[in-house]
């Protein structure tokens, strides 16, 4: 409950702003007398869903030669079109644009699915290697599975899973990223580069989801996810040694600075504020690298720190002016 | 807490509500103007966003600066160095004040930081300042002085500027505290008893101000911990709480008690939850979930009822029903609600819950990636690396 508003709804009603019905409902709610428990119902069936996850995860590995491949491939697939059927039939009808509040329960059944989906393919394909030589595009598959699914049932929890299952179909685990990039396998360069290619992809998407104005609203999600693996990938550049870090170093302030730019012009405070931090590392990497004096470095980071701290502020101020809300 | 600054905070809770209540469509765009013109805020805000990079960046350069400042000033120091750092956090104390009052600087990040450093510094000073005075007295109570400054310290300040996270940080250091007196676990469990009423009924009275009323939710919330930490079986078999008194614990009346910590154990997190739905408290109802779920997981540790899977399967079936029973029964309540409680979205921000789901989605569901140089399924039954849209061994 929320006393202040709960007063704020009574004044404004004597003074007509709300009509009756808005202030009876509008009061319930600042009074306590209505509570949505919505996410506590989420929390509920996530953690259902990850505990199932793990059970099974255990369930197969354990009692593989009790229980035998046929009934596990056999069980799993049963339980993933279950699982699947039930979200289907409960989610809202398909549109391109956002679907409305549905039953709580679509997006983590869904998610149950999916993932049972995922399991039972990889234990088929490793017990009886239907797809042969073909085995490594069953991330592929899996991805698109996935992202079909979560645009029919409207979940960008479940596209958010489709892009980094493509993520990993191409080499990289975008959770968490630093164990792909700074655990020094010996394709580090192999990888950094399918993770910007990836992340490049993922913003192509975020543009197309945009300007076609098809499902605009998981936009978001690719946008980040690719920003994040795009700009991950120049930062793990940096502490590479001249010539390499340097050039990574630069790469990385002048994408971060763009992106900045654009987000600013855009109105999308997250993305700002990764455009910031990575324009930022670079920028900082650059001169550190030109003077590595101690001293310097404490200087460095306090007038830089000051100067980013106005502009923050006066970036915030334009970016208001402009009716961007943060 | 200066009472323009409360006055600025309950004015914008209502903007706040009003513009929840116009993202869900309840009021129209003209309405929403009308309530912002009745309830001015006079301070400066940034959004989350900013915040956390103003935050972030003004911590950085004000350690920076001080780093400087002694790296320069080294040689200069040596013996005034405690008197230094306690002269900087003294300043910094002021700039928040400074910030806050003069500036009108809230929820802005910038303040929130100077107040960080500035009570860090400021304690670290003192402190420094007290082991250089009494140098080669009783570790145990130079501790308990530490601790008792804290609570002090960074509940005044809590007061005084309204930051939640300073008043729990500050009941923390109590508990820590108390812990280490004579009958310490008794206090763990006294205190929370009695302080639990009274901050339930601050945490929505309308005398106190917004940031306070956060602030007793936090005490609240802490306390609770603090209680059930208390009378956990575990805490009590493996005397967590004497432990922090130092020596060794004393454990002869172990068996005597333990009926009355395993009931406490499965009891305590029924009632918070119970409690949390009887007064439609959402982070009551959280943390009695919590509790529940920590229980489970005691029970789990000392009776081997079944296998890991079974239990987890169980478990994740049981919170699955739950979950979708509760959905239908309310759903099945007239206008979708029963007991004042509905499984509807009401004026929650769908995007901001949405990006913290797919980022938790991410975290704990993305598949471990391809090995480019491989051509090997990856599907290994001692915990394989891939799988496909997290067939892990990380799920």
């Amino acid at each position: 409950m929320n006393p202040d508003v709960a007063l704020a709804v009574e004044r404004l009603g004597d003074d007509g702003v709300l009509s009756a019905g808005q202030r009876r409902h509008l009061g319930r709610i600042a009074r306590g007398e209505l509570v949505s428990i919505r996410p506590e119902l989420r929390l509920l069936l996530y953690g259902g869903v990850l505990a199932i996850m793990g059970g099974v995860g255990i369930l197969v590995r354990e009692n593989l030669e009790r229980i035998g491949p046929v009934t596990i491939a056999i069980s799993l697939w049963t339980a993933a079109i279950l699982a699947l059927a039930w979200a289907l039939r409960k989610a809202q009808p398909f549109t391109w644009g956002r679907s409305a509040p549905g039953h709580v329960g679509v997006d983590y059944i869904l998610l149950l699915g999916v993932l049972l989906t995922g399991a039972a393919l990889a234990y088929v394909e490793v017990q009886f290697t239907p797809l042969g030589a073909l085995w490594t595009h069953h991330l592929l598959f899996m991805s698109l599975f996935a992202g079909a699914l979560a645009l029919r049932c409207d979940s960008r929890m479940v596209f958010g899973l489709a892009l980094t299952t493509f993520a990993a179909w191409r080499g990289v685990a975008v959770s968490p990223l630093e164990r792909t990039f700074w655990s020094g396998p010996n394709d580090e360069a192999a990888i950094r580069a399918s993770a910007l290619l990836t992340g490049a992809l993922f913003v192509l998407l975020a543009v197309a989801f945009f300007k076609l104005g098809r499902k605009a609203h998981f936009a978001p999600v690719a946008s980040h996810l690719g920003w994040l693996l795009v700009l991950f990938a120049l930062a793990s550049g940096v502490v590479l040694r001249d010539p390499a870090g340097t050039m990574f170093s630069l790469v990385l302030l002048v994408v971060g600075g763009g992106l900045l730019a654009w987000a600013f012009y855009d109105g999308a405070f997250s993305l700002f504020a990764m455009g910031v931090i990575a324009a930022y590392v670079g920028l900082s990497a650059l001169v550190v690298r030109v003077v590595p004096a101690e001293i310097f470095g404490f200087y460095w980071f306090t007038m830089s720190g000051a100067g980013v701290l106005v502009a923050l502020l006066v970036g915030n101020r334009m970016m208001r002016n402009r009716g961007h809300e943060d | 807490m200066r009472t323009d600054v409360a006055e600025a905070d309950r004015r914008f809770e209502v903007r706040r509500a009003a513009r929840g209540w116009s993202r869900a469509g309840a009021i129209d765009e003209k309405t929403k103007a009308t309530i912002d013109a009745a309830y001015p805020d006079d301070r400066s805000r940034l959004g989350p966003v900013f915040r956390v990079l103003v935050f972030g960046f003004a911590f950085m350069a004000v350690n920076s600066f001080f780093g400087t400042f002694v790296a320069i000033l080294a040689s200069e120091l040596k013996g005034a160095a405690a008197v230094v750092v306690l002269m900087f956090g003294g300043a910094l104390i002021l700039a928040t004040e400074f910030m806050v009052g003069s500036m009108k600087r809230r929820q802005g990040g910038l303040e929130a930081a100077t107040a960080v450093l500035g009570l860090g510094y400021f304690l670290g000073g003192l402190l420094w300042l007290i082991a250089q005075v009494g140098s080669g007295g009783n570790e145990e109570a130079f501790i308990n002085l530490a601790l008792g400054l804290f609570v002090v310290l960074v509940g005044a300040a809590a007061y005084r500027w309204g930051y939640w996270f300073f008043a729990a940080a500050a009941a923390v250091a109590l508990f820590i505290l108390l812990a280490r007196l004579p009958l310490g676990r008794l206090s763990w469990m006294v205190i929370p008893l009695i302080l639990a009423p009274v901050l339930l009924r601050a945490s929505e009275s309308v005398k106190v101000p917004p940031a306070h009323r956060h602030s007793a939710a936090a005490l609240l919330v802490v306390s609770l911990v603090f209680l059930y930490l208390a009378v956990h079986l575990g805490s009590w078999d493996e005397r967590i709480v004497e432990w922090l008194r130092g020596g060794t614990p004393n454990r002869s009346s172990s068996l005597a008690l333990r009926p009355f910590f395993v009931a406490a154990t499965a009891l305590l997190p029924v009632v918070i939850l119970v409690v949390g739905v009887v007064r439609r408290h959402r982070f009551l109802i959280n943390l009695g979930l919590v509790a529940i779920l920590a229980s489970i997981v005691t029970l789990r540790f000392y009776v081997h009822v079944a296998p890991l899977w079974v239990a987890l399967l169980a478990g994740g079936f049981v919170a699955v029903a739950v979950a979708l029973g509760v959905s239908r029964y309310l759903d099945a309540g007239d206008d979708k609600e029963r007991h004042g409680l509905t499984a509807e979205p009401l004026f929650d921000d769908d995007d901001k819950r949405s990006a913290l789901e797919v980022a938790a989605s991410i975290a704990s569901s993305t598949p471990a990636a391809r090995s480019l140089g491989t051509g090997e399924p990856g599907f290994q039954g001692g915990g394989g690396r891939s799988g496909g849209a997290g067939a892990t061994e990380r799920i």
